[in-house]
């Protein structure tokens, strides 16, 4: 009696895992991934190295409903394992009517089309690295909230992102204080290959709240104003993006800090795409919450692109910062996407 | 004569074959759209035809999904779809889907090796629209492209 109960049992378990891996399979989900591996020379020193290990994953979960996950792996000396996986998108979408939809979970911020665009995918960027407003944590770059989101409406292919978040502080379960993180950002593209865009951001920062670069020493009220100019075609390619920070401190009071970039490529054939980027950092003096110093910095490389999914970049960097002074950076990329 | 005689033969079989051999190659070029029985207008214009195989236009007027259906970027007709309808190559339209997929905006399209294949995911899926070279499969639409059943 025993036995057949077992059976039964077992029976049950082999048709539930069937139906489910049928569900699975109807399910149209596809993983993807990119990985880098960089080589460069600092201080007269020779070193290899790889970047990230992105995984990505997409879900159609039904005709409404989709998911979007992304997973880093990098190295990490805190970690005791020596690499630390870090959650960078999770995202519930919910694609309501037309090209509107609404979007839960943890978003790259669609301040800059730098950080819309291009997340942790190496073999996208134009570049060996990120601008510098990126490390200068200028950018907040996630935030975990809801976004309403609209696509390509229009003859002007107008797209709009309204995001309420957690802001800079929280941690990815909860929030660290009352107040909620405000994104909108909004572009057009009225030729092909042409993108122009605004963005604002206000966050309200807790005395005491961890951030990239410190740990705030008192209230701040931080807005963020950002443009962006893009244009990739045949034969040029042009990026140039610009923030305006408004940090209102509750002792200190408002100090202004801008960063801005401009990459620009010339495409000599399908493969070959030299290139020169320029960023500048500059803080008011006094400026509390970045603590940073200014600083200016020349790219110049070269950009392979084997295929789309194999991208090699080769390229010099120049910095001048205010305080630390004059140093240069030689380094060379292999990015893939499979 | 006889030389004069052959040489007009030979003259006219080189047309003959020259003309042969372009009508052969704008007949390879000729794209044909088609779409599902439900859901996909029989007509559109060539910026809403590239709207939607670009991925910009989500859903259709009845609210069912915009599936896309291309051919490999490596086969003749990829190639040739890349290049007329999106002014790309198969490497740049690879690496267009791509981006936006990875940027949550787009889901990618269905890729195919054989026409019958993409001919068949577009009778079976409603919503679904897709390039071939010709068709004369009655379960789908041939979609109008400004007056044009080619393009």
């Amino acid at each position: 009696m025993k036995q057949q109960k077992n059976r039964l049992l077992y029976l049950f378990f082999i048709a539930g895992w069937l139906a489910l891996s049928h569900q699975t399979l109807a399910q149209d989900t596809q993983i993807r991934g990119f990985a880098n591996v960089d080589i460069n020379i600092k201080n007269d020193q020779l070193n290899f190295g790889f970047g990230e290990w992105d995984l990505f994953i997409t879900s159609d979960l039904n005709d409404k409903f989709s998911f979007l996950g992304e997973t880093t792996f990098k190295y990490s000396p805190s970690a005791a394992t020596e690499f630390g996986v870090t959650v960078e998108r999770l995202i519930v979408n919910f694609n309501y009517k037309g090209n509107h939809s609404i979007l839960v979970g943890k978003h790259h911020t669609p301040v800059t089309f730098w950080n819309d665009t291009y997340h942790h995918g190496r073999v996208f960027f134009p570049t060996v690295g990120k601008p510098l407003l990126f490390g200068a944590g200028i950018v907040p770059i996630h935030t975990t909230g809801i976004a309403f989101q609209g696509l390509t409406l229009g003859k002007l292919k107008w797209t709009y992102n309204l995001m309420i978040g957690n802001g800079i502080g929280s941690h990815e379960i909860s929030d660290n204080d009352k107040f909620k993180s405000v994104t909108a950002s909004t572009y057009i593209q009225p030729v092909n290959n042409l993108k122009v865009g605004a963005s604002y951001y206000n966050d309200v920062i807790s005395k005491g709240a961890e951030y990239k670069g410190g740990t705030a020493a008192e209230k701040f009220n931080q807005q963020l104003f950002t443009g962006s100019v893009s244009y990739f075609g045949n034969k040029f390619e042009v990026l140039a993006e610009g923030t305006f920070v408004n940090n209102n401190g509750d002792s200190t009071g408002v100090a202004r800090s801008y960063a801005t970039y401009v990459y620009t490529g010339v495409r000599l054939n399908e493969n070959w795409i030299p290139y020169v980027r320029v960023d500048y950092l500059t803080y008011e003096s006094g400026e509390a919450y970045f603590g940073n110093e200014d600083t200016f910095s020349f790219v110049g490389g070269i950009r392979y692109e084997i295929t789309y999914l194999i991208v090699v970049k080769m390229e010099y960097q120049q910095f001048d910062r205010e305080v630390s002074g004059h140093s240069k950076l030689v380094s060379a990329q292999i990015a893939i996407g499979f | 004569m006889i030389s004069m005689r052959h040489k007009i033969i030979c003259f006219g079989l080189s047309l003959l074959t020259g003309v042969l051999i372009s009508s052969s190659v704008m007949a390879q070029n000729n794209l044909t759209i088609i779409g599902s029985l439900e859901s996909v207008p029989v007509e559109l214009d060539m910026s809403q035809l590239q709207a939607v195989l670009k991925g910009e236009q989500m859903r259709w007027q009845d609210g069912t999904k915009v599936k896309i259906a291309l051919m490999k970027t490596n086969t003749p007709i990829g190639t040739v779809t890349s290049e007329k309808i999106y002014d790309m190559s198969g490497n740049e339209l690879n690496k267009y889907f791509l981006a936006l997929v990875f940027q949550g905006k787009v889901k990618a399209p269905a890729f195919f090796n054989s026409e019958s294949e993409l001919e068949a995911y577009v009778s079976q899926t409603p919503g679904a629209i897709g390039v071939v070279q010709s068709t004369s499969n009655d379960q789908i639409n041939v979609v109008v492209i400004d007056g044009k059943k080619q393009i």
